[in-house]
């Protein structure tokens, strides 16, 4: 109940709700298409190379709040990175792909984590690292551990997931949305006594905003 | 310009369209004036626009068309009709009871839409055209309208009778025809018509029906019924017959094409409004300068063109796994079965096919090299130059291998330099950080704050970037926007239009966008205004909506392309 008026909650016991905006990275044909479908249509299609990027939004009522996630997915040709940074400008999460069956993406990854590290300061954006297509266990090139490592030695959110046989899709975004309002919720106690309300996302959606060319 | 100037005969030429979309006599129109004129009327809601026909004078505006139109108006195809504003098909304005003088007069709208859609069958026939049109022009006082009107429509009933028969065989065709001929004289009165006939032509079709409700959900201010045999071009088999039009445009093209040089320009502005199915391969070979005009050079050309390929083939394809090029060829590699080329079933042959292409052009145009949305723009070509030996309803369940060997290769390597010659217009698209497509897609921004104000300070207000979801439509030039039939209908447009796929296709973005100024105007939060904007509702497109699509377009250009400063704010 405290965490609540800490996050500005109307007395009404209305939820606040913040949007978030998280961001797909990783190599092409690793499934970011393919997890975002899975999570927010609950299906599984051969999706078309992704161009640009394709937005897609879902809803999360959790107890202290209703998170939107406004979730990007880029292209993950290297071809258009120059262009991807574009979206992820801004962003509040992001999830690093990776194919299992595929270590050269999981070099791919840690590639675009520089990229994120330099563009943001590590308390700014939630990061996981996301082996995908463990229904491929066969053809398995990377072991869960070290993934896992990897991830824990960055400080980063980490799970094996499946899109195709949906496997643990929902928890990797449900473990982001709690880290994101965890943080909400450290930075309202944090000397600013506003925290980071609505307006303060708002000026974040500005941020987004920036992306001009 | 000039050229196609003078190949839009309906509203170039006779200047008709023109005042319609300027609002104001044609004598004074400008580029300049036209803009102008456009802007806050966009603003003022669709009554208002739906009525700018008559803005400025009711007589010149129909007098003018009709006088200049009739003999042509049988010939008059496609988007080449004085374009009528697809925004404005929704409401159905009223009958004002008294017109002020200025600027809008709904009633004449109103009524005249009436007339016409009372009598619009009556163009079917033909012969009544030129006195209708007289006398139309002659008395644009309701009274006398509607009893002409009446007149016609109890002569055409007559007719009726005897041409029952035909009429039977012929019905859809001919209300598309007539639809089309409808927009022709007079553009935005459509709609009525659509109404009246929405129901025969979805009653005939149960496909249509489907389409017809879904369309109307998404697009509730269009009612036009999806005419499926208005795109017998592509993906339809429910009539195999010619129209009379049809079967005369492809004699003109057949007439162009045997010549012992075929004169391009000519081509180029009987293409523009779209190429009958039988003469497209060939049409598309010249028009993107891959076949030589000359009749006799033809074959030589293409074996030598082929061989040359083949050549290519050999020459790099082994390399495909080399360690430099193994990074190019993986993606292709993995790219290609992800295509759903929709009507194309992805067999092992076909994805070969696609692959040595694709690779081939990549290791030979190192500068971009291959970049996903490229492997798309091969697609029309193999679809199109296949159906010069398959019907085309069979594409979808055609065993590609069963074809010779020969006819396989020849497809490949015409696929291979047409699609060359697209990209060799477009590479900054694909070169590093793509300017070419961060160029147009501001450019795309900058012509939409100028043509319609309201969606762009709509898009801008929710914080919608136009880079991204124009970013698609640039760099797969809308492929991944509307149904690959449409796609097909666009490019006989891109490939007659001097830089039609570098240049004109921002003008066709730009009407696109604007074609959805209602739906973009009702989401009021930027999520469902991209999400909107990422899966616009054009599934059962065809070539009617092409054609609007492109006329608008051509109208944009019109008034921009040559005006730089209006252009530019």
């Amino acid at each position: 109940m405290a965490q609540k008026e800490v996050l500005g909650t109307p007395p009404e016991g209305i939820h606040p709700t913040y949007p978030y905006k998280v961001v797909l990275l990783g190599s092409t044909s690793v499934g970011k298409s393919s997890l975002a479908y899975r999570y927010v249509k609950n299906d599984f299609k051969e999706s078309l190379p992704t161009v640009g990027c394709s937005f897609f939004t879902q809803m999360l009522n959790m107890e202290v709040a209703t998170v939107k996630l406004e979730i990007w997915d880029t292209a993950g040709q290297e071809k258009y990175q120059s262009v991807c940074h574009l979206y992820y400008r801004g962003a509040h999460a992001a999830l690093l792909v990776y194919d299992i069956t595929n270590k050269e993406t999981l070099n791919r990854a840690k590639l675009w984590l520089r990229d994120l590290e330099k563009e943001f300061l590590p308390d700014e954006i939630v990061i996981a690292l996301v082996g995908n297509k463990v229904d491929l266990a066969a053809e398995r090139e990377v072991a869960t551990e070290e993934g896992e490592e990897f991830a824990r030695t960055r400080g980063l959110l980490f799970m094996e997931t499946s899109a195709k046989s949906n496997y643990q899709v929902n928890d990797i975004f449900m473990a982001i949305a709690r880290e994101l309002l965890q943080r909400e919720q450290e930075k309202a106690r944090a000397p600013s006594p506003h925290g980071r309300s609505t307006v303060t996302l708002g000026e974040s959606r500005v941020r987004t905003g920036c992306c001009r060319l | 310009m000039e050229r196609m100037r003078s190949g839009v005969v309906s509203w170039s030429q006779d200047g008709g369209a023109l005042s319609r979309f300027c609002g104001e006599g044609w004598e004074g129109v400008k580029p300049e004036g036209a803009s102008r004129g456009r802007q806050p009327r966009r603003g003022e809601g669709d009554e208002v626009t739906a009525a700018m026909a008559s803005d400025g004078g009711r007589k010149q505006f129909w007098k003018r068309s009709g006088a200049k139109v009739p003999g042509s108006i049988q010939h008059v195809y496609g988007a080449q009709h004085p374009p009528f504003d697809p925004l404005l098909h929704g409401t159905l304005v009223k009958p004002g009871s008294k017109l002020p003088a200025t600027p809008v007069k709904l009633k004449k709208v109103s009524t005249f839409q009436e007339f016409e859609s009372n009598t619009s069958d009556a163009w079917d026939l033909g012969d009544d055209d030129d006195e209708l049109l007289a006398i139309a022009a002659e008395n644009l006082n309701t009274e006398v309208v509607m009893e002409t009107a009446h007149k016609v429509i109890e002569n055409h009933s007559k007719l009726q009778e005897q041409h029952k028969f035909q009429e039977e065989h012929l019905q859809e065709e001919k209300q598309v025809e007539s639809v089309e001929l409808t927009s022709t004289a007079c553009g935005d009165n459509r709609l009525v018509k659509s109404i009246s006939e929405g129901h025969t032509s979805s009653s005939s079709d149960n496909a249509s029906e489907n389409t017809s409700m879904q369309r109307s959900q998404s697009l509730p201010q269009t009612s036009t019924p999806p005419l499926v045999s208005g795109m017998a071009d592509c993906n339809t088999s429910v009539t195999p017959a010619l129209t009379e039009r049809e079967a005369s445009r492809l004699d003109k093209f057949k007439l162009l094409l045997a010549g012992p040089n075929t004169d391009l320009e000519e081509l180029r502005k009987l293409s523009w409004s779209g190429i009958p199915k039988r003469v497209r391969p060939i049409a598309w070979k010249l028009l993107s300068g891959y076949l030589p005009a000359n009749v006799d050079r033809r074959e030589s050309t293409l074996q030598r063109k082929r061989k040359e390929y083949f050549a290519f083939v050999e020459q790099y394809y082994d390399s495909r796994n080399d360690e430099n090029h193994q990074d190019t060829y993986r993606q292709i590699h993995i790219d290609i079965p992800r295509m759903s080329p929709e009507v194309l079933r992805l067999q092992p042959k076909v994805t070969e096919i696609f692959e040595r292409i694709l690779f081939i052009w990549a290791i030979r145009h190192p500068a971009s090299g291959y970049v996903q949305g490229i492997n798309d723009l091969a697609t029309p070509f193999f679809v199109v130059f296949i159906c010069e030996y398959i019907e085309e309803e069979e594409v979808e369940n055609f065993d590609v291998s069963s074809l010779p060997e020969e006819v396989l290769q020849n497809i490949e390597a015409d696929s291979y330099w047409c699609m060359s010659k697209l990209l060799d217009g477009i590479q900054d698209n694909y070169t590093f950080a793509q300017p070419g497509i961060q160029k147009k897609v501001k450019m795309l921004e900058e012509l939409v704050s100028r043509i319609d104000e309201q969606v762009h300070r709509h898009l801008d207000l929710h914080e919608v970037k136009y880079l991204q979801f124009a970013f698609r439509w640039m760099n797969n030039l809308l492929m991944r926007e509307v149904p690959l039939r449409c796609t097909i209908r666009l490019w006989d447009t891109y490939q007659s239009e001097p830089e039609g796929f570098s240049h004109f296709h921002l003008y066709v973005c730009a009407a696109f966008l604007v074609r959805w100024r209602k739906e973009i105007l009702e989401e009021k939060d930027f999520q469902e205004l991209l999400i909107f904007l990422q899966n616009l509702p054009t599934v059962h497109w065809g070539n009617e909506e092409i054609s609007v699509l492109l006329a608008e377009a051509y109208r944009l250009k019109f008034a921009f392309a040559d005006a730089p400063n209006h252009y530019k704010k």
